[in-house]
């Protein structure tokens, strides 16, 4: 019980670290720069 | 009047009816062309030896858009140079992109050139970023070819200011990111905690539980909360308590203890320490985000201003910066160009848009001594001007300086909030250590006690569920308002716009299309309306003045279509004329323009200046006439009417004249009309409103506005208004739909008021905990459930606002 436990802590910790890297190496790649932008792009004419 | 049909690009194929850019190829036909790109990209294909595709060309090269690197040196580009490895990168703005085939062009010409390694053009922002082997070429060498196509480059590198903002934005977003990914590992441990302390949980397996707390609680304190425990820091040695100090005060006395607890077997407190962190920083990223938009209001207005003027001299026509511009000097403005600085015209006569300096919405005839401010477009013809003042006095400036002294102006109700909670602060540490000092003193208890009950009542007031009330809200809402066209820039806008009680008008291009339209066709006896309406519109076909352009466009929705005209000659501010395939004369203008031609001509009907009037006259009898008006946008009666329902005092303020102005307020029902306002004038009755207490909403569209939009409480635009003003809005509008002006008011009141029973819900928190934390009842695994529980009420209770649907 204890140690199914301890796997699925250890567990849930890697899968968020995983995410954690993707969100800086989003970060430092510049997605977030202009979340402005996006969004105005439907009203554009071309 | 410009004499401008529609023509067909022979590169890319778009029709247009700006001015061409004309090559004659070697069969001596014309081959125009609608931009820059295109014409390139011609050349390129003809040189690339593709030319197949058109007829083989052998031509002069067209005068627009030349430019001298000679202007930098070699050793001025390369401080420019970014070392990325074995290459450089090279940031260059170029002006001139205006199609996409612009941006292919120059990519393709980039990367053929040796030692060019990659190439990337930013289509909206004309940034384009060159990694490249200096040893192999020159940045002049890339400059010279960028010119040899008619763009003009000049280096770039992002201000420090720029760059600053940027690295404080990345910080922030990494420490709220591991913030949030820790605080969801956490709350599962504590759920689990909970869980065991109502139903029993094994020793070790809390123990094990509460060491995993601490090993993901702690670099939120640490890292992400580290923004406030340098501000507590700094507002402990000005003496200047803020809200930082209480959120270091809260995260940290939350960490202490917890740590504290567990070691002696006690509950431990951690969510509460990285929840209160996690929250704060949404607020955070909201309000640097709105910061954000701030400034790059006023560089678009900088970038608005030509760059380049033609200065006239003996030895004919030279290019040169406009900060090189000399009150005195002449300068050559061309049709479809940009008043360099503000002017005085010297020789020659043209039709001038003003629209963007005085709202006014048609071309305005200047000749010979008149005055032109700078940013204004020569529409008709070329003219000769005298400079008046240097490009950094012009007209655009000046207004720019008038925004950012407007912006300037904002934030002192913020100040006034962070004193606020100064006292809020220092009344909460002040009762923590009455508490412990009163407990220590007089009851006798232990420094343990006392020490636990003065920290309880510090996490008890902690901002936590305050600082979620606000947000969730405000996400809430801003997503929701998103799907019904309606574009929030960040929370404090929701609160000014749920605050006001007055609306300022725009006239030209937000309440009007900004385009004149036929509201109504006359003839006069002896001729049948059919023939002079196909009669007009043949003749009005080649000029591109608004009013005939909107001629042509009534005609062709009554089924008529242009014929050939030919003899087509315009008079700048007067008319035109033109002779039929029948050999008939037609002369269409103003009633000025035909009794000038020596026709018996009157308005005789009742004719009050609020509408433009034309008229029609063949072989020189006067055969009909067009009455034209700016036309309503989409929503504008029933917007004024549901702003009218929930007591807002509405105004119409514009640069347009008295009366027209007059005559659209009356028409969508404006009490108040205010005409012939400059951006100084629109600034001032903002001030005023302001002044005599009341909170301002203003809705604009253009350069004019700038200043009023930035004053307002909160300032609206429609999506298709000038950049400048998309950049100071609040508020923007999708669609052109007016009436959604009174839906955003309507979701901002809604969300205040799920803000304010949110906030009610942390207060009664607040108040129902302190004294039960003062009086040693609340034990922190009591506290923990609480707070959990109120966090998850007011998330839901903001959720609501997803499901608002009021349009009026």
């Amino acid at each position: 019980m204890d140690e199914t436990l301890v796997i699925l802590i250890l567990l849930s910790l890697c899968l968020g670290a995983g995410c954690w890297l993707v969100f800086i190496w989003a970060v430092k790649k510049g997605e977030f720069d202009d979340v402005e932008r996006p969004k105005h792009r439907m009203m554009d004419d071309d | 009047m410009n004499m401008s049909p529609e023509q067909v690009c022979s590169h890319c194929g778009i029709s247009f009816r700006w001015k061409a850019i004309i090559d004659i190829a070697a069969d001596g036909s014309n081959v125009v062309f609608c931009c820059r790109g295109c014409h390139g990209a011609y050349h390129l294909i003809c040189a690339a030896g593709l030319d197949s595709f058109y007829l083989r060309s052998d031509r002069a090269v067209p005068t627009v858009g030349e430019a001298d690197v000679s202007r930098y040196t070699e050793a001025e580009l390369l401080k420019h140079l970014v070392p990325e490895g074995d290459v450089c990168r090279f940031d260059i703005l170029i002006h001139g992109i205006t199609c996409p085939s612009c941006v292919w062009l120059l990519e393709r010409m980039m990367t053929r050139m040796t030692g060019v390694e990659s190439v990337s053009i930013s289509y909206s922002g004309g940034i384009a970023s060159l990694r490249f082997d200096p040893a192999q070429v020159t940045p002049l060498e890339l400059f010279s070819v960028i010119t040899s196509l008619g763009y003009t480059p000049r280096p770039y590198s992002a201000d420090q200011s720029e760059k600053d903002a940027k690295r404080e934005r990345d910080d922030l977003l990494l420490r709220f990111g591991t913030a949030l990914f820790l605080t969801m590992q956490l709350m599962a441990y504590s759920y689990a905690l909970y869980a065991g302390y109502f139903q029993g949980i094994d020793g070790a397996m809390k123990q094990l539980l509460q060491y995993v707390s601490l090993l993901v609680t702690t670099p939120v304190v640490f890292y992400s909360g580290w923004p406030f425990l340098a501000g507590a820091w700094r507002s402990i040695k000005t003496a200047a308590p803020g809200m930082d100090l209480l959120i270091a005060l809260g995260a940290l006395s939350a960490w202490l203890y917890s740590v504290w607890a567990l070691f002696t077997g006690q509950e431990t407190y951690f969510e509460s320490a990285a929840m209160i962190v996690t929250f704060i920083l949404i607020g955070r990223l909201l309000e640097i985000s709105v910061r954000r938009k701030a400034m790059s209001g006023i560089s678009s207005l900088y970038a608005a201003a030509p760059q380049r003027a033609t200065l006239v001299e003996e030895e004919g026509d030279r290019t040169i910066e406009v900060d090189a511009v000399r009150p005195g000097d002449l300068l050559l403005v061309r049709q479809g160009e940009r008043f360099p600085v503000d002017c005085l015209i010297v020789e020659g006569a043209t039709e001038v848009d003003q629209s963007l300096a005085t709202g006014e919405s048609q071309p305005v005839l200047l000749t010979t001594g008149d005055e032109v401010r700078s940013g204004c477009v020569n529409v008709a013809a070329p003219v000769t001007v005298q400079a008046l003042r240097p490009a950094g006095q012009s007209y655009l400036m000046r207004v720019a300086a008038l925004v950012q002294m407007a912006q300037a102006g904002k934030p002192i109700l913020q100040k006034l909030a962070d004193r606020v909670s100064g006292w809020f602060v220092l009344a909460v540490i002040f009762l923590a250590l009455l508490v412990a000092a009163v407990r220590l003193l007089l009851l006798g208890d232990s420094t343990g006690t006392a020490f636990m009950a003065a920290l309880s009542i510090i996490l008890i007031a902690c901002p936590c569920a305050m600082g979620l009330a606000v947000p969730a809200a405000v996400l809430a809402a801003c997503s929701r308002s998103a799907t019904l066209g309606i574009i929030l820039r960040g929370g404090d806008v929701i609160e000014r716009l749920a605050s006001i009680n007055s609306v300022l008008f725009d006239k030209t291009g937000t309440v009007t299309c900004g385009l004149p339209g036929v509201v109504q066709f006359d003839t006069y006896p002896g001729h049948a309306g059919t023939c002079v309406l196909q009669s007009a519109a043949t003749v009005e076909e080649l000029a591109s003045h608004p009013l005939a352009r909107a001629i042509v466009g009534y005609a062709a929705e009554q089924g008529y279509r242009p014929e050939s005209c030919r003899d087509f000659c315009s008079i700048p501010g007067r008319g035109i004329s033109g002779v039929l395939p029948d050999g008939r004369r037609v002369l269409c203008g103003s009633l000025d323009f035909l009794q000038e031609q020596g026709i018996v001509a009157d308005l005789d009907q009742q004719h009050d200046g609020s509408a433009s009037a034309v008229l029609v006259a063949i072989d020189g009898e006067l055969a009909g006439r067009f009455l034209l008006v700016d036309q309503l946008r989409k929503g504008a009666g029933d917007v004024m009417s549901a702003l009218v329902a929930v007591n807002m005092s509405i105004a119409l303020i514009s640069g347009d004249h008295q009366l027209t102005v007059e005559r659209i307020a009356a028409e969508t029902g404006i009490a108040v009309a205010r005409g012939a306002m400059t951006p100084n004038q629109k600034l001032e009755y903002v001030t005023e409103l302001h002044e005599q207490g009341r909170r301002v909403l203003m809705v604009g569209d253009g350069i004019n506005d700038a200043p009023a939009l930035a004053a307002a409480t909160v300032s609206c635009s429609l999506s298709d208004s000038s950049d400048i003003a998309l950049e100071n809005a609040d508020v923007i509008i999708s669609e052109n739909n007016l009436m959604r002006i009174a839906t955003a008011y309507h979701i901002s009141r809604a969300t205040m008021t799920i803000i304010k029973q949110n906030l009610a819900w942390a207060f009664v928190y607040n108040i129902v905990g302190i004294p039960l934390a003062m009086a040693g009842i609340l034990t922190p695994v009591y506290a923990a459930v609480a707070m959990t529980a109120s966090s998850l009420l007011v998330s839901l209770n903001s959720l609501r606002l997803m499901r608002f649907n009021r349009h009026g």
